[in-house]
C-alpha cells in the first residue's frame, strides 16, 4: 500500500469501517512507515480528545415537558406548542370579565363559573394548609397498594393511585380532606422538591374536559371524568406539571 | 385508543431526545435555540411518525432534527449575529490556573469545544455524529444527506482542522 492510499483510509481505519482486509493492510503500513505513523497518532489522538472534551447534553426536564404536553393535546398541526397556559389565562380572564360585566344573564354559566372559583380556592387552602409540618399525610407510603384500601370507607369513592415513580413523580401518601362541601381524597406526589395534590371525589355530570387555571404561584387542573371530578394543584412548573396530569390519567385506568 | 401512537412516539423516540438536544446545541450554538428547535423537531417526527416503520429510529430523528436546525438557520440569519471566539482573548485565563489538574482538564476541554465551535457547519456535524453519537458513516451519510464517501472525506478534514487548532500534531508527535 502507498502512502496516498493509507492516508485516505486513515479515518475509516481509525473508526473501524474499512473491510478486514484494507484494514490489515492499513495497518500493516502504518506499523511501518514513519510518517503515516505519525499520522495515524495525531488523528487518534484528537479523536480521543473530542471524545473526551465534547459535551452530551442532557435535554432539559421542561423541554421533554412541552413536548409530552403538546403530544398529549388533541392534534392541531399548525399549532406552536409553548402554550396552553397562556391560551388558559386568556380563557380565565375572559371568564372573569363575562362575571363581573354581567348580572342577570347567563346565569348558569356564572354559576358554573362561580362553582369552580370557590372550588379552586378550596383546593388551594387545603394544599397551601398541607405543606405546612405534619399536614401532609395521613397515610405515608410509596406503596399504590396501601395508600388506596386506606380510603376504603372514608370516602365514597376509591381514588386512581397510578404508580409514576418511573417517571420521577414518587407517590408520597394520601390523607382525607374536605373540599367543595365534602369529604375527598387526597393523593399526594413529589417532583424534587415540589409537591403535588390530586383531590379526587365523585361528581355526577357529563364528563368534562381538562382545563387549568393559575393563581398566586400555584397551578391547578381539574376535569370531570367518569363521574369522578379531579383537581390536581401544585407549585411545580406548567409544563411539568401538565407531564404530570397527562401520566396520571393515562395511568389512572 | 387515539392514545396509542403518543404512547409509541414516547417510547421509541423520546428515548433519544438527548441526542437530539446535544445535536441541536452544536449545530445552533444556543440552548434555548436549540430547544425550540427540537420542540419543533420533535412534533414533526410525531406527525411523520407512520413514516418510520421499521428503520432506525435514532438516524430517523436525528435526520428531522438536522433539518430543522438547518431551515431554522436559513430562516434566522444567525451566524451574521455571532461573535467569533478569539482565541487569545480566552486562553490566558485557563492557563493562569494551570496548577491544578482540573482546570487543565477544564482549559482542555474548553480548547475542544473551541475548536469545534470554530469549524464550518457541515464539519462540525460529521464530528458531533461521529464523536458524540457515535453513528456509523453509513447512517451520518442518511442523516446529513450525502454519499458515504463525502461522510468520510468531510470527516477526515474536520480531525484535521481539530488537531491542527489543537496543536495535536506537536503534543503527540515527539
Amino acid at each position: 500500500m502507498r502512502c496516498a492510499e493509507c492516508r485516505e483510509r486513515l479515518d475509516a481505519y481509525l473508526d473501524g469501517e474499512l473491510t478486514p482486509v484494507e484494514s490489515e493492510m492499513v495497518r500493516g503500513h502504518v506499523e511501518q512507515c514513519t510518517n503515516c505513523g505519525h499520522e495515524h497518532a495525531v488523528l487518534s489522538a484528537t479523536s480521543r480528545r473530542l471524545r473526551d472534551g465534547l459535551m452530551y447534553y442532557e435535554a432539559p426536564d421542561m423541554l421533554r415537558a412541552r413536548i409530552v404536553s403538546a403530544l398529549s393535546r388533541p392534534a392541531k398541526p399548525a399549532d406552536r406548542v409553548v402554550s396552553p397556559w397562556v391560551r388558559w389565562s386568556r380563557l380565565a380572564a375572559a371568564a372573569l370579565v363575562i362575571a363581573v360585566a354581567s348580572s342577570g344573564l347567563t346565569v348558569a354559566v356564572l354559576h358554573r363559573e362561580d362553582t369552580t372559583r370557590a372550588v379552586a380556592d378550596d383546593v388551594l387552602a387545603s394544599h397551601v394548609r398541607s405543606l405546612m409540618p405534619g399536614h401532609l399525610t395521613d397515610v405515608a407510603s410509596n406503596d399504590q397498594h396501601n395508600v388506596k384500601p386506606w380510603f376504603n370507607g372514608r370516602v365514597d369513592l376509591s381514588p386512581p393511585v397510578p404508580r409514576l415513580d418511573s417517571a420521577g413523580f414518587p407517590l408520597l401518601g394520601g390523607r382525607l380532606d374536605y373540599v367543595a362541601s365534602r369529604q375527598v381524597a387526597a393523593v399526594i406526589y413529589g417532583r424534587r422538591q415540589h409537591i403535588i395534590t390530586v383531590y379526587s371525589w365523585s361528581s355526577p355530570g357529563d364528563d368534562e374536559p381538562q382545563s387549568s387555571l393559575s393563581t398566586q404561584g400555584y397551578h391547578m387542573m381539574r376535569w370531570r371524568s367518569g363521574r369522578v371530578e379531579s383537581w390536581v394543584i401544585s407549585d411545580l412548573n406548567a409544563g411539568e406539571l401538565a407531564q404530570f396530569v397527562a401520566l396520571f390519567r393515562r395511568n389512572a385506568a | 385508543m387515539a392514545q396509542q401512537p403518543v404512547e409509541r412516539f414516547e417510547t421509541v423516540i423520546l428515548p433519544y431526545l438527548d441526542d437530539a438536544y446535544t445535536l441541536a446545541r452544536y449545530l445552533l450554538k444556543d440552548e434555548h435555540d436549540a430547544q425550540d428547535v427540537v420542540q419543533e423537531a420533535a412534533l414533526r417526527a410525531f406527525r411523520h411518525f407512520h413514516q418510520l416503520r421499521d428503520g432506525e429510529p435514532r438516524a430517523w430523528f436525528l435526520a428531522i432534527v438536522r433539518n430543522c436546525c438547518f431551515t431554522w438557520r436559513r430562516r434566522n440569519w444567525k451566524d451574521r449575529l455571532v461573535v467569533p471566539f478569539e482565541d487569545h482573548l480566552h486562553t490566558n485565563v485557563d492557563e493562569s490556573r494551570s496548577a491544578d489538574a482540573q482546570a487543565i482538564e477544564q482549559s482542555d476541554r474548553a480548547a475542544v469545544e473551541r475548536a469545534v465551535a470554530a469549524l464550518p457547519l457541515e464539519f462540525r456535524e460529521v464530528i458531533v455524529l461521529r464523536e458524540i453519537q457515535d453513528l456509523s458513516y453509513a447512517e451520518i451519510a442518511a442523516i446529513v444527506g450525502v454519499p458515504v464517501g463525502t461522510v468520510m472525506s468531510r470527516l477526515s478534514r474536520a480531525r484535521r482542522r481539530v488537531a491542527a487548532a489543537l496543536g495535536a500534531g506537536a503534543q503527540e508527535a515527539s
